[in-house]
């Protein structure tokens, strides 16, 4: 149990090419921390720095308190998922998860007493004599994460531990490490490139691109007041929709015009050119307006309908529509090549400065 | 009748197949099958037009060991071959995993210029390795230390096929080890030694075989001095003009003696030899 600080962190790869720049985080004691951005972005290079098992440019990072820099993989106290297992092919799973617990010596009855108690948790007792090549993949990711919480580690890190599974192994999955998480209380850094594991598993996300932090917060924090365009674009999926658009002053009142349409809004970080940012989910149909589309695209997800419409400024929308509000007229009315007028809930509306991209409320903690 | 003809196509195209495997395959057995025969030939012991002995005797190896000091020559080969395959198994394992695993400044550097040394043959070192190992005492009656040092020298250079087999195995798995709390020599014994079974019986075996059949560096370094020579050294002897008449079918009782430690240990080491056991290690 304890905090992970990384202060100035930066990674220079030999070739001059530069994974981590300037990162700063505190992890807080038993905190669930998930590092989310697209490949290439420095945060599995983040992660194997904390690990031990990248050296670091500058900077320093601390585990409990304590400075790391130099220390060996394995007297940083912390145990590390993979994203490829990376289980002991020639040993049984009972030793895969004993063999960290041998090399530090611990008495072999309290080896078997962890071994069977971590098996006990991940429902893999009886695949104890197995080897890894009679698992199956969420059985041999099971079994990575057993010989990982055996260790009783102070951090536990893991490197994008779900992506080699299938789509409704990984949902169950990630239910598991949730409730695995309320077992064995302790600090996580996770590593995804996955939105939906990042917002369902964290209790804060770090959203990186290109070696940067692009912002740090809550789950809610990071979908409800993104710190830029890539954030606002990265968190939430269908992805968010985004406009140009012009603020203007008439009569006292603030208008914005954006595609094709005019309403007026109340914010007063924002004037002239913006980009205008909308939540699929809070663009709704109306029956007619100046804002409207051709449906290019209808995707039926069951629950509910992602329409992908063209404007006539060529601009592209994406609306969810929920099916139980769908009468059959309504249905009728949204086949593809149909056009249809949509509207925006004003309050769900974000305003971004068209150079620099970022959110001009600045509220949000990015660092 | 599609499948009929195409049925009756594919069997011909094996036979014929077959009929070329089988034909090299005899081809590739004769010059043992007349080893052998020739080794049991007891009505006389020069070079004869025939393939078949007409009498099969023993005393050709009777002969080998009592008027050849074959026994001798056997010894000095084991013992090289002996040490040869624990040094070179070692210096090659090392390397290669290091040349695998471990980033240093001038890796590349340093594996092309084995690349390009290698390309040379081994005996352009010949005379000078020959006045080291003159220097220190090892050639004419020290030629069993000295040629062990020829064969083990050297043996580091070649890393590329265990170097090969070491990229297979993912990093992650070293890396796994390392957080679990091993150093780098215990990761290396104890989690990718058990996975390298074959190329380690590869290695242990291509150092074995090797000074068995070595006649340049062993007549060089031993030259002169009967005592040490090795089997292809003191087998050749036997096939001097002075010999040859008398001697010829005991040189090929001595060939066929020199074949068996090796074969003895293929047999004992093949099992391992076919498949890794990396599987399940990662995802597959």
């Amino acid at each position: 149990m304890a905090s992970v600080v990384l202060k100035g962190v930066k990674k220079i790869y030999k070739g001059g090419f530069t994974a981590v720049k300037n990162f700063d985080l505190e992890i807080n004691d038993k905190e669930f921390v998930v590092f989310v951005g697209p490949s290439g972005c420095g945060k599995s290079t983040t992660l194997r720095m904390v690990a031990g098992l990248e050296d670091i440019t500058e900077g320093d990072i601390y585990i409990g308190g304590r400075r790391v820099n130099d220390a060996e993989p394995k007297d940083r106290d912390i145990a590390m998922v993979f994203q490829n297992y990376a289980l002991y092919p020639h040993m049984s799973v009972y030793e895969n998860m004993a063999f960290g617990l041998t090399l530090r010596r611990v008495k072999r009855d309290e080896i078997h007493r962890r071994v069977l108690e971590a098996a006990e948790i991940l429902g893999i007792s009886d695949l104890l004599a197995r080897t890894p090549r009679a698992l199956s993949g969420g059985q041999r990711q099971r079994v990575a994460i057993g010989r990982a919480i055996v260790r009783v580690p102070q951090v536990f890190l893991m490197d994008e531990p779900l992506s080699n599974l299938d789509a409704k192994l990984r949902n169950q999955m990630r239910a598991e490490i949730m409730q695995l998480r309320e077992k064995i209380n302790t600090t996580f850094i996770y590593v995804t490139h996955d939105q939906t594991e990042a917002m369902t598993l964290g209790d804060r996300i770090v959203i990186m691109r290109d070696g940067v932090i692009q912002q740090v917060g809550t789950p809610q924090e990071v979908f409800d007041t993104p710190a830029n365009i890539f954030v606002a674009g990265f968190i939430g999926s269908p992805p968010m929709n985004f406009f140009k658009g012009i603020v203007t002053e008439k009569g006292g009142k603030q208008i914005l015009s954006v595609c094709g349409g005019e309403m007026q809004i109340k914010d007063p970080s924002v004037k002239g050119e913006v980009t205008v940012g909308i939540r699929p989910e809070h663009v709704y149909l109306t029956e007619k307006g100046s804002m409207c589309g051709e449906i290019i695209v209808s995707e039926m997800m069951g629950s509910e309908l992602h329409l992908h419409l063209k404007t006539a400024e060529d601009g592209r929308v994406i609306i969810r529509v929920p099916t139980l509000d769908l009468s059959e007229s309504d249905k009728e009315r949204l086949s593809l090549h149909n056009t249809v007028s949509f509207g925006f809930r004003k309050q769900a509306l974000h305003f971004f400065d068209p150079v620099t991209g970022e959110n001009t409320l600045k509220k949000s903690s990015h660092n | 009748m599609k499948t009929i003809s195409s049925n009756k196509k594919h069997r011909a195209s094996n036979t014929a197949v077959y009929i070329l495997l089988t034909a090299l395959c005899i081809l590739w057995l004769l010059p043992f099958v007349y080893l052998v025969l020739q080794a049991f030939r007891g009505e006389s012991r020069s070079m004869v037009s025939y393939v078949i002995p007409k009498e099969w005797s023993l005393a050709n190896f009777k002969i080998l060991f009592t008027q050849t000091s074959f026994l001798r020559w056997y010894l000095n080969t084991f013992i090289i071959a002996l040490f040869t395959s624990v040094i070179q198994t070692a210096f090659v394992l090392s390397v290669s995993y290091a040349l695998s695993r471990i980033r240093f400044r001038g890796r590349r550097l340093l594996m092309n210029i084995i690349l390009v040394l290698g390309m040379f043959p081994g005996f352009l070192s010949m005379i000078a390795v020959y006045f080291i190992l003159k220097l220190i005492g090892f050639t004419g009656p020290g030629s069993v230390p000295g040629l062990i040092l020829v064969y083990a020298g050297s043996s580091g250079m070649g890393y590329y096929v265990a170097k090969g087999f070491f990229d297979t195995i993912p990093r992650s798995l070293d890396e796994a080890a390392r957080i679990d709390g091993a150093g780098r020599a215990r990761v290396f014994f104890k989690i990718i030694m058990p996975m390298a079974k074959p190329i380690i019986i590869y290695t242990v075996m291509m150092a074995f075989i090797a000074p068995w059949g070595d006649y340049m560096f062993a007549s060089l370094i031993s030259f002169g001095y009967e005592e040490a020579y090795n089997v292809a050294v003191g087998l050749f002897t036997l096939l001097d003009r002075e010999h040859i008449n008398n001697y010829y079918t005991v040189f090929c009782a001595g060939g066929l003696l020199v074949a068996l430690p090796v074969t003895v240990l293929f047999m004992m080491l093949q099992r391992y030899y076919v498949e890794g056991i990396t599987g399940g290690a990662v995802k597959g």
